[in-house]
Parts: structure tokens; C-alpha cells; sequence
């Protein structure tokens, strides 16, 4: 009778049985750095825009606040893009026939609302409040990246549930002073642990609740 | 009615598995963010904005605040300044928002069933010259500027004819106050004033526009030191029977004798009652009370009673000194509405119209048969419809105009007091619709105006001082101070006189407003439809209820269909057995067997087809016949139903019961709860609690609870996270009801949480029971281990996926942002309303404080109208609810299985029985 398997038919076994172990667990290690890679997350995305603001040149070059444009942020969940209106009230006298400003004239003239491409995007479920990460220091470069310096918006960080946890879980890594919460060239002192742990206890930072479910989703 | 299975073939399944690739390997959409060109000033993108309006019922208004986000109207609450609010609300206010978005409203003027526009309409009224004989249809008018409106149509047309009539009116009580008065006057009691109620057929806290106001009047009284007393006698079960201290249920006839035994009582010449032992010893303690509390004292009759037992009613009121105020009738035409309906159908069958406008009624469906009102309005040579949608009546019409919702008008109405209040829009008309006043000023061919201008000249003359600071307060407030109307002296009523009934044979069919769909105008509501009836938790329908004794004799049983024969009409219909009710009468719900809408459509039942030729409350001389098959009865009571415990799931005390507390907690192999800053828990007072359902509305709109569907509901599926439950407890002789409000219980040791596989229903440091649904997979363990079953199992995508659910792209608007709407196959309950805790938090830690006791208010407890849901911290040594639970009549639901629920009870009161109890 002749042999049914050829000399290395045994081989081929063992690196089988070998790859049934190493495969699975590395299959779902690649699915969880796929999903948190920058291609699944958008991280570093930049999106055009219907008028190219650049954050670099208005914040970065100029000077302005935050808030002059974001008027929500310090009242409601949602930050708020700054109206035509507020886009006008300088447009109106500087650079009132510069061609890139042409759609936000338009917008004025017709009465139509500009539309801007959504850059920062959380996933389903999730409930997200602005104003109580502002009133609590938690700085608007920690989340959205040195905006003074982007040219064209994008979106600084991966927006994961596991990066929100590294704040939820230790806020007195990240919390500033108030007064710093709008400052883009703020960074974290040497003994940010300790300030942030004073910062705790002046803000009243709930740290227990931080990490319940209920916390952001419901 | 469409199905739930997915209407696929083998093909068309593979088609779809092979393009799972394809859009799997899609990206999510890009969103945009569309911020306003000139934002109004004070308003903040995604904040909820509250404004006053006032929303009409059978012509009452009544005041309450309009919630809005982003110019989007989600939610009613109530308002507190307004007397028939109150900051409560009721059914019909929460599932208005509904209705606003509701696909099926009328979106366009139609000629013929064909589309026109409003200049053709125009075009074509103008050819009505000014002597025609013009029939204007309307419900109750209580709006002044309509009453004005109407005024000058008469001067327009000076031919003018004006029918009003509401399909659910008071016509006895009118007539009983012609009878005692000589003219219909408008009796308001004082209900905080009063000590004892005996209530003949009446049912005031039952559904209505006054329901808030009496309800909170009879909680305040039964929270205080001195309970009120409430003596009920009625043939079938009422909200206020069963919240009656004492009840007794007898035949119609039997009730009116109750009132000539009190009346006699008192000094009456009215004859010997016919009455039995029961009956004699129930008036005679009536009586007694009545006599004891002379001057804080009230006798109502219901609207089933003749006109002379109401007369009976004033007498009685004026001899005890009751306390209520007499005002002029508020509604200004003299006429009845059943005779008005009447006339309406001569009129038109004797051709004595030219032209017909049916403004915001639906003549054809709620017209008994025998006035064949669809061939009537055929003879009129110009017939208009004016509504919402494109009802029966407006198939019969040769013009519709399609009408804006109430919360797109601006307007005015009165209260039943005659507080006016102002009508705000909450948004812009969402179709080419005009309002109400916008039309009447149409066809009375002045210049185009809308109701806003209308609104304003109608207010303007009697403003004092500046008109706009004037408007601006009334619209702030959303009521018009010192609009009540003017309280008379006390008239003398006539000597009391009540003939004898008739001798009659047969059953006695009661028809009572739908608790939800009222006189079926609520029926194109899904979530309406779907709030279970009181006593009988049926929903998607209208069962006709027959006492048991009745049942047993005729061999019917519940769920049985049945034929019911007056002289020659006959409508068959599903029997809900109803303990407690009189033998030999039936009770039935109007507002079933709408032909139009697709939501409401072969709902149901229309027994007015019994009425023969009278917008009869009560029809005589019934017979009843089981018959085959039927209409179906879908009931959710017997979805939870546990055999055999009521006694202990809802125990009922004496008086100031005295229970021997636990103090020391048993043990428990699970896990310890972590503890936080807060501790939240909810106190139910089954005592408050007079099962009107408005918490169970508040909570579908505020949670975004989608609606199953009839198919669902008969398979014994429902998604409401508050259920209302109703017991029937035996003493003796006598069933007492009661209900009780079941939200998720938030048990400290929670038997949901251990069973679930992946940790998606959990506790956090607050002690709310949470339930992730991206984690939950839907093992359903959870629902299986719930004692109390209050978890809800999304079994298909019921938000969106199907008509009741809100398929269509309109109805997405009305979700509350602040919550998720869940998808299938996601396990779902009560979270205490988690938003409202998370915005009260973020409020409250902003300002660096923690939050106050009465910050967070959860939906069921603001529509309360009655106050019977508390919410608080139990970390908080002298809140509420920790006060509450202190309470010799705290209890708590299945103590025995050591849970310990954040949501506990307080028992039911009922005073002790006196030696004359029927017992």
C-alpha cells in the first residue's frame, strides 16, 4: 500500500494546528488597530469646505477668541457655527471683494445658510455637552489640536471612546485653569498631576461619576 | 393595515446578501452643519425653547408651553399660571406634537378630490352673493376672536345660518340648567372648598377639559389634613368611581332615584325612590354626609342623567350652600348640539342651503346614520370642509381646505372658567394650510389677513396701557389676567321636580368620550390609540364593556364578539367583561370606526350607528346577541398579569395603617451598589394616582418610545416604559380599584444586571439601573430575570420601520434629540429620564453647586395632574421622597424578593366602613 501523505504533509499539520492558535487572536488584534487606526477614525482628515476658513490666519495670525464665532460653547452641548451674520461683521468692510469670500456674500445676499462639512464627528449614542467640558478646564486645544496652526480644519484626534476614557479616568492629566481653557498655546506644567489634582477639588469634579455609562450615553 | 414580515422572495433575499459588501465598505455619510444666516437673538443652537400656547379641547382652551429645539416643536408641558393646567397636562395635550407631524394631514386645497389652490377657492367663494343662504358648521367656539368673526359673517351674510354642535357634549346639563335657572348658566364648583362630592353618573376627573383642574383640587385635598369625601354611584366604572371612597354601581335609572332619595332628604317632594336595600343605604349615608358638611358640600350629575336629575343636582347645590360660582354660559349659541346637528341635517336635506362651510368638524362620521349627513351635504349646491385631514367628510364635500394645527396658529381661546389665553405657534405652517380665523376671514370677504394680525385686532381695544407691553406679557404668561369671567350672585333654582323613568326593557348602552381618542378626532394618533383604556388596558379599539352577570347569562365571556340590535341597526363589536359595572347596562367608548386616515382606519367600532336620530349619551333598549367572529380585543393587562397576588401588589389601608418596619436589610449575594453624590428614587402615590394616563403619553414623547402596532400588541408586545396597572381588590361584597403606575423599579440589587451577558444593563454611582444599548446584544436574560417587567425588547425596528412608527420622514422630527432612538433588536426601560438628571447636573455643576431637590422633574411627574409621582435624593436628608418613604403607607412592590427598589408605592386610603356598608 502506498503512503497517502507525502513526506511533508507533517510539516504543513503543525504550522496548521500552529495557525488555528496565532490566527483568531490576531485577527481580532488587527480588527482593534484597524478600527482605531486613522483610516477608520478619520483622525488627521482634512475637509474641504465650501469657503476655505482658515483657522491659522483667525486665530493663529489675528487673534480672535474662540467664542467670538463658536457662541455656544460656554451655554449648550453644541459649540455653534458662527452665522453669516457674525462672518459679515467683519467681511462687510475687510476683503469685501475677495473671491473666496464670494459663497459667504451669496449666503448674505439671498438669505440661503452656508453649509459647512461636519469635521469633528462622534459616533451614535454617544451625548456630548461643550459647555460643561469648558466650565470644568477642560481647554479647547486638548480635544481639537493646535487649531491655531491648521490652515484647513481637520480632526486632531481619534474620537474613540478609549481616548475620551483616558480623561474620564484621569481628568487631572488634562484639566487647566479656567482663564487657560481658550488659550491655544497653553501645555501642561511639569507638575500638571498635582495642579490637575487641585483643579479637581476647586472645580468640583465629580471623578466617581465620570466613568458611568450614563455619563454620556443614554 | 400594513404587516410587520418582511415582504421578500428568495430572489430578492440574495440580491440583498450579495450587495452587503457594497455597502459595508461604505464610509458614514458626511454630515453638514447648516448654521442660521442671521441667528434670532437669545436663542442657542440645540437648547430646548419653552413657549406658551393653548391647546384646544371640544372648544375648551386650555394653557400649557410648547417645547421646542431648534425651531422644532418636541414636547408639551404644562403651564403653571394657567388655571387648567397648572403646570400638569393631560393625554390629548402630550400627543398633540404627534399629530402636528402626522403624515396623513391634509397638505393641499382640493376640488373634487382634485388639487387646487387657494386662489381658485377664492375665485370660486366669490361667486356666493350675500343674500345666500350660507350654513357655517362649527364645534364649541369659546375663541373671542372667532366669536367675533362669526358676528361679522352675519353681518356679511345676513342669511347666515350657524350650527354648532360637539359630538361629545353637555346637552342635559344644559337642559338641566334651563330647567332650574330658566337659562343655561355656566356652575363652576370651587373644588378645593369642598368637603363631601356625591357624584351621580358624573365623572369630573374623567377625561376632559377640566380634568387637570379637578384632579389636582382632589390630590391637594387628599394630601392635606381633611381628605375630601367622594360618594360615587354609577352604572360603569369611571375614573372618579374608582377613586371614590365610596361606589356604587346601579342602572341609570337607579342613579336618578339615588338623587330623588337625596333630594327628599333634604326637604324635596319628589316621591318615594325605587330603589333596593343597596341603593336606600348608600343615599342615606350619602345624605348623612352631605348634611354634615353642609356648606362644603357638591352633587353632580353626569351627562347621562335626564336634564331633571341636573336640575335636582342645582337645587340640592343651592340648598347645602355648595360652593360653586355661576357664570353666563360661556358658549354663546342657545341651541343644543344634538338639536343643531338635527337642523343642520333638515336643512340641507330640505335644500335650504346654498352654500355649506364645515369648519374643523367631521359631520359624517359622528352624525348617527339615520341623518345619511354624506347624500344631505351632496344637496347643498357649495359645500366646503375645512380640517386637518381628508376625512369622511371631506370625501362628501366638494371643496377642502386643508386647516394648520393648533401649534401653527396663532388664536385665542377660553378656559372653562373663561380665562382666555393666547394661541402661539411653535412653527411655521409645515403645508399651504391657513388657520381656522385665516379662513373665516376668507369667506368674509375682507382683505387677506393672517391670524396673527386677527389675533391682535381682535385684543387690541381691550388692552389697558401700552398694547404691546400688553401682548408681549400675555404671551410670556400664556394667560390674559382678569379674563375670567365674571361670577354672578347665586340664582334661586326652581322648585326640583323628576318625573319617573319610562319602564324599558333590553340593556342601556352608555356611550362615554374615548379616554384617549375622545370623540375619535384623536384617532389618526398612533400613540393614543396605543395608551391603554383605564379599566380595561385595551388599545386599538373600543370593546363594548358588559357587566358579568350579563355575560354569564348570555354565555359570553371576554373577547367574545357580540351583536348589538337597536330596533333595526345592529353593529357587532368585542366584549370586555367588566366586573364592577351594573347588570344591564353596557358601556362603550365613542371614537372607533373611523373609515379615513391610516393609522385610525377599521379601529374600532362607531356605535353612534346605534343612535338612531339623536347624538344620544345614553341608548335604551339594547339587545345584545354573541355572534362569530369579530372584531378583536387587544388588551395589555394581561401581558404582566401575576394570578392571585393583587392583594399584595397593591395593598389598600384602612386608615393610617401602622406597619412594623424592617430595619435591618436582609442579605443578598449581589454585589453592593457603588454609592455617589446622588441617590434617585421615585415615590408613587396610589392614592393620587386617578389613572388618566398622561404620564404614560409624557413619557412616549419624551423618551422617543415608539408605538407596535396592533399586530404586536395582540402577540403580546408593547414598548411603553411606564405602564399603568389596575387592580381589582375584593372587600366583601364591594371591588375596589385602583391603579398604579409602573416605571422600571431601579432595584438596588438588580436582577436584571447579574444575567446579562455583556454587562449592558448596570448600575451607576446615582444608583439609576442603566441599561447601554451599544453593548446589549438582545439575549433578552434580562427581561426574563425582571420580576416586575418593565423591560421592553425592541423585537423590529418599531421607529421606523412601519406606519404607527414613524416610517415617514415628518414624524422623525418630533424625536426628543436628547435621547437615542433605539433599533431593533436593543433592549430598552425606564432610565428615570436620565436626560433631564444629566441636564439638571450640568446645569448645577457649571455654577459649582450641586443640584437642588425639585431641579429634576421627569416627564410622568410634571404631566402628573394630580401630583402622585415624586422624584428626588434619597441622599438628601429632608427631601420628598426620603420624606415619603417614611410614611406609614410606604410600601414596596415584591419586598420579599430583596431588590430594593429605588421606586416604591404608598398604599391606597380608604376610610373606614361605617355600620350602613352594603358589606
Amino acid at each position: 500500500m502506498s503512503q497517502i501523505f507525502r513526506p511533508g504533509a507533517n510539516s504543513i499539520a503543525v504550522a496548521v494546528l500552529v495557525l488555528l492558535l496565532i490566527l483568531p487572536p490576531v485577527a481580532i488584534a488587527l480588527t482593534y488597530v484597524f478600527w482605531a487606526s486613522p483610516y477608520a477614525t478619520n483622525q488627521y482628515l482634512t475637509i474641504e469646505q465650501t469657503v476655505p476658513f482658515s483657522h491659522a490666519h483667525h486665530v493663529g495670525d489675528i487673534g480672535l477668541d474662540c467664542r467670538m464665532c463658536h457662541t455656544g460653547v460656554e451655554k449648550a452641548a453644541f459649540a455653534g457655527l458662527p452665522s453669516t451674520h457674525i462672518c459679515m461683521t467683519c467681511h462687510s468692510r475687510i476683503w469685501t471683494n475677495a473671491a473666496m469670500l464670494a459663497p459667504v456674500r451669496a449666503s448674505y445676499a439671498s438669505n440661503k445658510p452656508l453649509h459647512w462639512q461636519r469635521v469633528n464627528r462622534l459616533p451614535d449614542y454617544v451625548f456630548f455637552d461643550h459647555s460643561i467640558h469648558v466650565a470644568k478646564g477642560v481647554g479647547c486645544s486638548t480635544c481639537h489640536g493646535p487649531v491655531d496652526k491648521m490652515a484647513i480644519m481637520r480632526q486632531q484626534k481619534p474620537l474613540t471612546m478609549g481616548w475620551c476614557l483616558q480623561c474620564h479616568r484621569h481628568p487631572e492629566n488634562y484639566v487647566r485653569p479656567r482663564d487657560k481653557v481658550f488659550d491655544m498655546s497653553w501645555t501642561p506644567p511639569q507638575d500638571q498631576k498635582r495642579k490637575g489634582m487641585e483643579l479637581i477639588r476647586r472645580y468640583l469634579i465629580h471623578t466617581n461619576h465620570l466613568t458611568d455609562c450614563s455619563t454620556c450615553h443614554r | 393595515m400594513p404587516s410587520l414580515t418582511p415582504m421578500l422572495d428568495r430572489r430578492m433575499a440574495l440580491q440583498l446578501v450579495a450587495s452587503t459588501p457594497l455597502l459595508a465598505s461604505c464610509s458614514p455619510p458626511r454630515e453638514e452643519i447648516i448654521p442660521y444666516v442671521d441667528m434670532p437673538e437669545g436663542l442657542v443652537a440645540g437648547e430646548p425653547a419653552r413657549f406658551a400656547t393653548t391647546l384646544p379641547l371640544g372648544g375648551y382652551g386650555r394653557g400649557f408651553l410648547g417645547v421646542t429645539v431648534d425651531g422644532r416643536p418636541v414636547k408639551v408641558e404644562g403651564n403653571r399660571l394657567h388655571p387648567f393646567s397648572l403646570g400638569a397636562t393631560d393625554v390629548f395635550a402630550e400627543a398633540e406634537v404627534l399629530s402636528l407631524y402626522d403624515p396623513d394631514r391634509s397638505k393641499t386645497v382640493l376640488r373634487k378630490g382634485e388639487i387646487a389652490t387657494w386662489q381658485d377657492f377664492a375665485g370660486a367663494w366669490g361667486g356666493i352673493l350675500r343674500d345666500a343662504r350660507v350654513g357655517l358648521v362649527t364645534g364649541r367656539i369659546l375663541s373671542p376672536t372667532k366669536s367675533a368673526q362669526i358676528e361679522a359673517l352675519r353681518l356679511h351674510y345676513p342669511r347666515l345660518s350657524w350650527f354648532r354642535y360637539e359630538p361629545v357634549h353637555d346637552d342635559a346639563a344644559r337642559a338641566g340648567s334651563r330647567l332650574a335657572f330658566g337659562k343655561v348658566l355656566n356652575a363652576l364648583p370651587r373644588w378645593g372648598e369642598i368637603d363631601c362630592i356625591v357624584c351621580l353618573g358624573a365623572d369630573p376627573l374623567g377625561a376632559g377639559p377640566q380634568q387637570i383642574h379637578v384632579g389636582r383640587a382632589f390630590s391637594s385635598r387628599r394630601a392635606g389634613p381633611a381628605r375630601q369625601a367622594l360618594h360615587v354611584a354609577e352604572s360603569a366604572w369611571s375614573l372618579t368611581g374608582a377613586a371614590a371612597d365610596f361606589r356604587i354601581a346601579m342602572a341609570p335609572d337607579q342613579v336618578a332615584e339615588v338623587g330623588r332619595a337625596i333630594a327628599n332628604h333634604f326637604g324635596a317632594q319628589l316621591g318615594v325612590p325605587e330603589l333596593d336595600a343597596r341603593g336606600r343605604a348608600f343615599a342615606q349615608r350619602a345624605a348623612r354626609a352631605l348634611d354634615a358638611a353642609h356648606g362644603r358640600v357638591l352633587v353632580l350629575a353626569g351627562n347621562a342623567m335626564p336634564p331633571a336629575l341636573h336640575a335636582v343636582c342645582h337645587w340640592l347645590d343651592r340648598m347645602l350652600a355648595a360652593p360653586v360660582s355661576y357664570m353666563d354660559s360661556l358658549d354663546t349659541v342657545e341651541d343644543d348640539h344634538a338639536a343643531m346637528l338635527a337642523a343642520l341635517a333638515d336643512a340641507l336635506h330640505d335644500r335650504r342651503l346654498d352654500a355649506l362651510i364645515i369648519l374643523d368638524a367631521n359631520p359624517v362620521y359622528d352624525a348617527p346614520d339615520a341623518f345619511h349627513m354624506a347624500q344631505a351635504i351632496d344637496n347643498a349646491p357649495f359645500s366646503v370642509h375645512v380640517g386637518l385631514h381628508r376625512d369622511e367628510t371631506a370625501q362628501a364635500v366638494q371643496w377642502h381646505l386643508p386647516l394648520s394645527h393648533v401649534l401653527e396658529s396663532w388664536g385665542d381661546a377660553r378656559a372653562p372658567d373663561g380665562t382666555a389665553s393666547l394661541i402661539q405657534p411653535l412653527i411655521r405652517p409645515l403645508y399651504d394650510t391657513r388657520t381656522g380665523d385665516e379662513i373665516l376671514a376668507l369667506i368674509a370677504g375682507g382683505p387677506q389677513r393672517d391670524s396673527y394680525d386677527l389675533t391682535r385686532a381682535q385684543w387690541r381695544p381691550g388692552a389697558a396701557g401700552d398694547f404691546e407691553r400688553w401682548w408681549r406679557q400675555a404671551l410670556n404668561q400664556g394667560v390674559i389676567s382678569g379674563s375670567t369671567a365674571p361670577v354672578l350672585s347665586p340664582p334661586s333654582p326652581k322648585a326640583p321636580f323628576l318625573p319617573r323613568p319610562a319602564a324599558r326593557r333590553g340593556l342601556s348602552l352608555l356611550l362615554e368620550p374615548h379616554p384617549s381618542l375622545w370623540d375619535g378626532r384623536f384617532s389618526n394618533n398612533a400613540w393614543l390609540q396605543e395608551c391603554p383604556a383605564p379599566f380595561t388596558k385595551e388599545v386599538w379599539g373600543n370593546a363594548v364593556q358588559v357587566a358579568p352577570q350579563d355575560a354569564d347569562r348570555l354565555g359570553i365571556r371576554n373577547g367574545d364578539c357580540v351583536e348589538m340590535t337597536v330596533e333595526r341597526r345592529t353593529t357587532s363589536a368585542a366584549v370586555s367583561v367588566m366586573p364592577g359595572q351594573a347588570p344591564g347596562t353596557l358601556c362603550a367608548m365613542l371614537g372607533g370606526g373611523r373609515s379615513r386616515g391610516r393609522i385610525g382606519a377599521g379601529v374600532g367600532i362607531r356605535y353612534i350607528e346605534l343612535a338612531g336620530r339623536a347624538l344620544a349619551r345614553r341608548i335604551d333598549q339594547v339587545l345584545l346577541a354573541k355572534a362569530g367572529a369579530g372584531p378583536p380585543l387587544r388588551s395589555t393587562q394581561n401581558h404582566t398579569r401575576l394570578d392571585g397576588r393583587a392583594e399584595d401588589l397593591f395593598p389598600i389601608a384602612a386608615d393610617n395603617p401602622v406597619v412594623a418596619r424592617a430595619t435591618e436589610e436582609p442579605p443578598s449575594m449581589l454585589a453592593k451598589p457603588p454609592r455617589g453624590d446622588y441617590a434617585w428614587a421615585m415615590v408613587v402615590d396610589t392614592d393620587a394616582c386617578i389613572g388618566c394616563n398622561a404620564c404614560v403619553i409624557a413619557c412616549q414623547a419624551e423618551n422617543n418610545v415608539p408605538v407596535v402596532g396592533p399586530e404586536e400588541v395582540s402577540q403580546g408586545r408593547d414598548m411603553h416604559w411606564l405602564r399603568v396597572d389596575t387592580y381589582t381588590i375584593q372587600q366583601g361584597d364591594i371591588g375596589r380599584r385602583g391603579f398604579q403606575p409602573v416605571p422600571c423599579m431601579h432595584c438596588e440589587l438588580a436582577p436584571c444586571e447579574p444575567v446579562c451577558p455583556v454587562e449592558a444593563s448596570v448600575h451607576d454611582h446615582e444608583g439609576l439601573n442603566v441599561q447601554v444599548y451599544n453593548r446589549c446584544i438582545g439575549t433578552r436574560f434580562c427581561e426574563a430575570n425582571c420580576p416586575y417587567k418593565v423591560r421592553r425588547f425592541n423585537w423590529f425596528a418599531y421607529a421606523g420601520s412601519q406606519a404607527y412608527g414613524g416610517e415617514a420622514p415628518a414624524l422623525k422630527a418630533q424625536h426628543n434629540p436628547d435621547v437615542s432612538v433605539r433599533g431593533r433588536g436593543v433592549m430598552e426601560k425606564c432610565n428615570y429620564c436620565l436626560q433631564r438628571i444629566s441636564r439638571a447636573r450640568r446645569t448645577a455643576e457649571k455654577q459649582n453647586r450641586t443640584i437642588a431637590e425639585g431641579e429634576v422633574v421627569t416627564a410622568c411627574q410634571a404631566a402628573c395632574p394630580t401630583h402622585a409621582i415624586h422624584f428626588g435624593d434619597l441622599n438628601h436628608a429632608d427631601s420628598n421622597v426620603t420624606r415619603l418613604r417614611q410614611d406609614r403607607r410606604h410600601y414596596t412592590l415584591l419586598e420579599e424578593l430583596n431588590t430594593r427598589p429605588r421606586t416604591t408605592y404608598l398604599k391606597r386610603l380608604y376610610p373606614g366602613e361605617d355600620e350602613t356598608d352594603e358589606r
